[in-house]
């Protein structure tokens, strides 16, 4: 299905991983001493009575089939080792990693040719923190299978956190060998030779991770910091700016089969969330239905299903469950403010208003929350109210553009050119050249209404400035603009004919009727005096 | 001989932090105790003070024995050099109210009288504490307008930005958490519970005072920390890591980028941590950092950085390149993958061996229920690590060989360094959360020479923190050390300068640049004694 026309899916969830997400990175518990393999017998299970009733039943089950299992004369190690392993699995995924391990390793004694084993055994001793234990149970795994490439790739990640780059290099090396374009192999070749001193080709394998994948944006970090080895500061610059935390990881099929295991509240959930970032909406209302027929009165499955059903176009189901999250707690903030974003899209401000203000009263640094109400304060007319949020914003983020560039709106909608043009001023001060800034400031140049802070001159001085880093519609809209204001009709005129016909053909109908309007100002040579039309506005 | 001994509760340190835990796991619940290091009573020796809670439940009446606690030392040094450590409670005649569940301490003499005030984190704000001179302390919170409301201090640091001879105040905020959350719960895929990470919450924003030297702070944190964002701070350390002469604050935040301000000698701080290579990992994560602190361990003359982490992601190592760049070292040194199954908090660079290297500590403990402890009454428990510095940019995990008290398993946070019995070598308190309170005497750091230096300064003769000292031996090396009292997790170190001289004997040569940006030179200082220098008393 194609992104929901009532609101995006990511408005609709902003948040909720301030609410109800486990942390990333979130350590295991540390592994015990080294436990002592039992085969022949079903070990006693740990203590589940914490884990929901459905993963304890689960467990139970898995741990009666091992006790089964072993007491069968016919039995062989092969389906020993699976009830094992099987058992294992589920108490890996429901993060109890001493008792898993102990499965693994019986598993593992059992059916020494079995892969899978080693493997689980590797990861439990990473997310343990064993470096040492993890990379010697992936090497068993290469043993048994030398190409897994997901395994290689585990090595050589081990390793350079252990400090062993050149076990690294060759692990991330023969990964590359079975396959040139694995991204994460690449992205760990690139931080080897980044570890090694090796700057240029450090450039060379993470600007391939970006080509080959321009969403992997963690390889940004390590490539800023081998552009700045090489002196090249302009690109450090540039990668650092544009540095974000997304994992770069192999595919590992047999760890995400683990996230799915377990019959709990928290998986359905987690499986939905992934459906919603698949854009797979029936999925992930699917998966979020499963979690509320075990945890009924959870705001968070609620809130999650509704934003499902909100992209599959069900405006009244997703209300609906929106609401039930808001009523089972009314401190639930994300579905707060989801009603205010859906209220918002309809017009209705008064009640986005009270929806976005309960937000911000259970969540006072949300800050998107805070941004969309200073937007429908200012579609209600209450202009000084949306200022006070807009300043609110800026206290506590003073770079933040979104902010920044509402108030600058804001004061200009209510006559106050001169305040918009200072904080203008001010900001390209901090950050000259920023091209957000100097466009905004270069509108208000030509447009104002008011003669003390037009200044025409330096509008268009801006605008061949911005003209020489790139061309977009607005900027064009912008140097016709200026070009009016300074007197030059005809080629305003011309210019926004030509702009016009290319908003026709990018289908951009509201910027084309603008343009239009704006058309005949031109046409009667007049300057334009208004700097941003309502719909420009936040 | 183990290398370390606790003798808390033989010389008089009998506490148990209390943190109220019922399994409803309240955030603060995690965080505590920070403990301090300092001379209140300035007769030469480091008294101790430690951080309490108390249940945090709703309804729970109060026990009023539950307060932090003021433990004075009474070191007794006879003729042969033998010693005798021994502590009192002074609390009840201290006038220390601090009834509200701590988390950290910060020390400095604000008011420049000589005496060292007391600066304390809590859930529901901070207070100050001007030290009296008589053995008693006056709570100036209001006064002075240091309660940090709102706010969620844990570390604090003094220090002297603006060079105008006042100690200014940086409190380390971490997380926006209004009242008591009973609503927030944080299940892991199976359903149980645990304490939710600070993202659940949000970061609160940190705060800058400006000390006018007249006992009243100003709030400056909107000019001088421009570009602030709200993350959640748990570590502070200061230091000029550019070698400007200024000095300049470095924040570990739990989960999100570190934050370096670096002093524009102007009043005002410039965000440089990211640019600088302080802010994440070499593979661009931020991590949950902690602890931290900022020495010269590899004796190249500039302020290096260790943070301490979570479980399974290894201690950091930023190693300075002079000018305030740094590059993660941490896998290299060995200390990331010896520390990777730990959760590490209170740390310092200390050279307990004293053979001229900084070695490190952490107090470790877990912030996820550790399976099969059910028999634990707080199960979150880790063992120490001890690290020792190779000299060569590696460190050698010394742990297994440092003694029992390096094998128990605690939940430790707050750790406070300093030279405890005045023998020349570093010893440890260490806080931990529901448990004793541990004091680590170090048993095998004097078998090698040392000097030990306090510096001091203005009209009351008072720690000059962030002083930086240079001690020339023998050998010719310089090794640069600084006065500081801030660092680590919550807590307050020993101010004094301790430098190990391994096996050289002889008298030392200091250079000391002060934070007033002078500079003073004394020849001729005697190895293996404890000496002050004042500042106008150089060369």
């Amino acid at each position: 299905m194609r992104r929901g026309s009532l609101v995006t899916a990511s408005a609709l969830a902003l948040g909720l991983c301030m609410a109800a997400c486990s942390q990333p990175g979130a350590p295991q518990a540390q592994p015990s001493a080294a436990q002592q393999t039992d085969t022949d017998t079903a070990a006693p299970l740990p203590d589940i009575s914490k884990l929901v009733p459905s993963v304890q039943h689960q467990i139970t089950e898995a741990h009666d089939w091992l006790v089964k299992t072993a007491a069968k004369p016919d039995a062989t190690a092969i389906d020993r080792a699976n009830a094992h392993g099987e058992l294992g699995k589920l108490l890996m995924a429901a993060q109890l990693p001493d008792a898993a391990t102990t499965e693994m390793n019986a598993a593992q004694a059992l059916n020494p040719s079995d892969y899978r084993w080693p493997y689980y055994l590797a990861h439990l001793a990473r997310s343990g923190g064993d470096l040492p234990k993890a990379a010697d149970a992936f090497q068993r795994v290469l043993q048994l299978k030398p190409d897994d490439m997901d395994s290689l790739v585990w090595l050589g990640d081990v390793s350079l956190a252990s400090g062993k780059v050149d076990v690294a290099e060759d692990a991330f090396a023969h990964a590359l060998r079975l396959d040139p374009n694995s991204v994460s192999a690449k992205y760990g070749a690139g931080r080897t030779a980044l570890a090694k001193g090796e700057h240029a080709k450090a450039v060379e394998y993470l600007e391939e991770v970006l080509r080959l994948n321009p969403k992997a944006t963690a390889a940004h970090y390590p490539l800023s910091q081998a552009y700045g080895a090489l002196g090249d500061t302009t690109k450090s610059a540039e990668h650092l700016r544009l540095r974000r935390d997304a994992r770069i990881a192999p595919r590992d099929t047999l760890m995400v089969e683990l996230d799915s295991l377990l019959q709990s509240p928290q998986t359905y959930e987690s499986l939905g969330i992934r459906r919603l970032d698949e854009e797979d909406w029936e999925g992930a209302a699917e998966q979020f239905r499963k979690g509320l027929a075990l945890a009924p009165d959870s705001p968070a499955l609620h809130h999650r299903l509704a934003t499902a059903l909100s992209m599959m176009q069900d405006e009244k189901g997703a209300v609906a469950e929106f609401e039930t999250a808001v009523r089972l707690s009314p401190e639930y903030f994300p579905s707060q403010f989801s009603l205010g974003v859906l209220a918002q899209s309809k017009g209705q401000h008064a009640e986005a208003i009270q929806r976005f203000q309960a937000a911000l009263k259970a969540r006072p640094t949300y800050t998107e929350a805070r941004l969309r109400l200073a937007s429908s304060l200012r579609r209600a007319g209450k202009l000084e109210a949306a200022l006070a949020e807009y300043d609110t914003a800026l206290a506590s983020a003073p770079d933040n553009t979104e902010a920044r560039m509402g108030k600058v709106m804001v004061l200009s909608k209510a006559h106050r050119d001169r305040e918009a043009r200072r904080v203008l001023d001010e900001a390209l001060q901090s950050s000259p050249g920023d091209l957000v800034t100097m466009h905004a400031l270069a509108r208000l140049l030509a447009t104002s209404p008011d003669g003390t802070v037009r200044d025409g001159a330096k509008a268009m001085d801006l605008v061949q400035q911005m003209l020489k880093r790139g061309r977009t519609l607005e900027l064009g809209e912008t140097y016709a603009m200026t070009l009016a204001e300074l007197g030059q009709y005809r080629e305003a005129q011309a210019l926004q004919r030509d702009l016009t016909a290319a908003a026709e053909r990018a289908g951009q109908a509201a910027m084309k009727a603008r343009l239009i309007a704006r058309q005949k100002l031109y046409d009667r040579a007049d300057p334009c005096r208004t700097p941003w039309t309502d719909e420009e506005m936040p | 001989m183990e290398w370390f001994t606790d003798r808390a509760q033989e010389s008089g340190i009998d506490f148990t932090h209390v943190n109220g835990a019922t399994g409803k796991f309240y955030y603060p619940e995690i965080l505590p105790p920070g403990v301090a290091l300092f001379d209140f009573d300035n007769d030469g020796d480091l008294d101790v003070y430690l951080v309490q809670g108390h249940p945090l439940e709703p309804g729970t009446r109060p026990d009023p024995s539950l307060r932090g606690r003021l433990y004075r030392n009474d070191l007794e040094v006879r003729a042969d050099g033998t010693r005798t450590l021994h502590f009192t409670d002074v609390t009840a005649q201290s006038g220390i109210e601090a009834t509200a569940f701590g988390f950290g301490v910060a020390t400095g003499d604000v008011d420049n009288d000589g005496f060292v005030d007391l600066y304390l984190t809590s859930f529901g704000g901070s207070q100050l504490y001007r030290n009296s001179g008589n053995g008693t302390f006056t709570d100036i919170t209001k006064q002075s307008g240091t309660a940090n409301e709102p706010g969620f201090g844990v570390s604090a640091a003094f220090l002297d930005y603006d060079r105008d001879g006042a100690l200014d105040l940086y409190v380390g905020n971490n997380v926006r958490y209004r009242g008591l959350d009973k609503e927030t719960v944080c299940p892991n895929p199976a359903g149980a519970r645990d304490y939710c990470p600070p993202q659940i919450y949000g970061g609160f924003p940190d705060r800058l005072y400006h000390n006018d030297g007249k006992g009243h702070f100003t709030d400056v944190t909107a000019k001088a920390l421009p570009g602030l964002r709200p993350r959640p701070a748990l570590g502070v350390a200061t230091a000029d890591f550019d070698g400007d002469g200024w000095i300049d604050i470095y924040v570990a935040d739990d989960g999100e980028d570190n934050m370096l301000w670096m002093n524009q000698r102007n009043g005002t701080f410039k965000e440089s941590a990211l640019a600088g290579g302080a802010a994440v990992t070499a593979e661009g994560k931020a991590e949950a950092s902690m602890g931290v602190d900022a020495g010269d361990f590899d004796n190249d003359g500039d302020e290096d950085l260790i943070m301490t982490e979570l479980t399974s992601q290894g201690f950091n190592l930023y190693v300075n390149d002079g000018g305030g760049r740094f590059r993660d070292q941490g896998a290299v040194s060995g200390l990331g993958p010896a520390s990777t199954p730990f959760t590490g908090w209170g740390t310092a660079w200390f050279d307990y061996d004293n053979d001229g290297w900084l070695d490190t500590f952490s107090a470790n403990g877990t912030i996820i229920m550790l399976e099969g402890h059910q028999n634990v009454p707080f199960p979150y428990d880790q063992h120490r690590l001890l690290f020792r510095n190779l000299g060569n940019g590696r460190f050698e995990d010394v742990t297994a060989k440092a003694g029992s008290l390096f094998a128990m398993s605690e939940s430790g946070r707050g750790a406070a360094f300093g030279d405890i019995d005045n023998d020349g070598d570093i010893d440890v308190l260490v806080g931990n959360d529901a448990g004793r309170t541990r004091l680590l005497i170090n048993n095998v750091g004097n078998r090698q020479h040392w000097v030990g230096l306090r510096v001091v300064g203005g009209a009351g003769g008072r720690d000059m923190l962030g002083a930086r000292v240079g001690v020339t031996g023998a050998d010719g090396k310089t090794r640069w050390r600084r006065a500081r009292a801030d660092g680590s997790y919550a807590s307050a170190n020993d101010p004094r300068v301790l430098v190990g001289l391994g096996a050289s004997s002889g008298p030392v040569t200091v250079d000391v640049k002060w934070p007033d940006g002078t500079a003073e030179r004394w020849n001729g200082v005697t190895a293996d004694r404890w000496t002050t220098l004042r500042q106008g008393e150089g060369k």
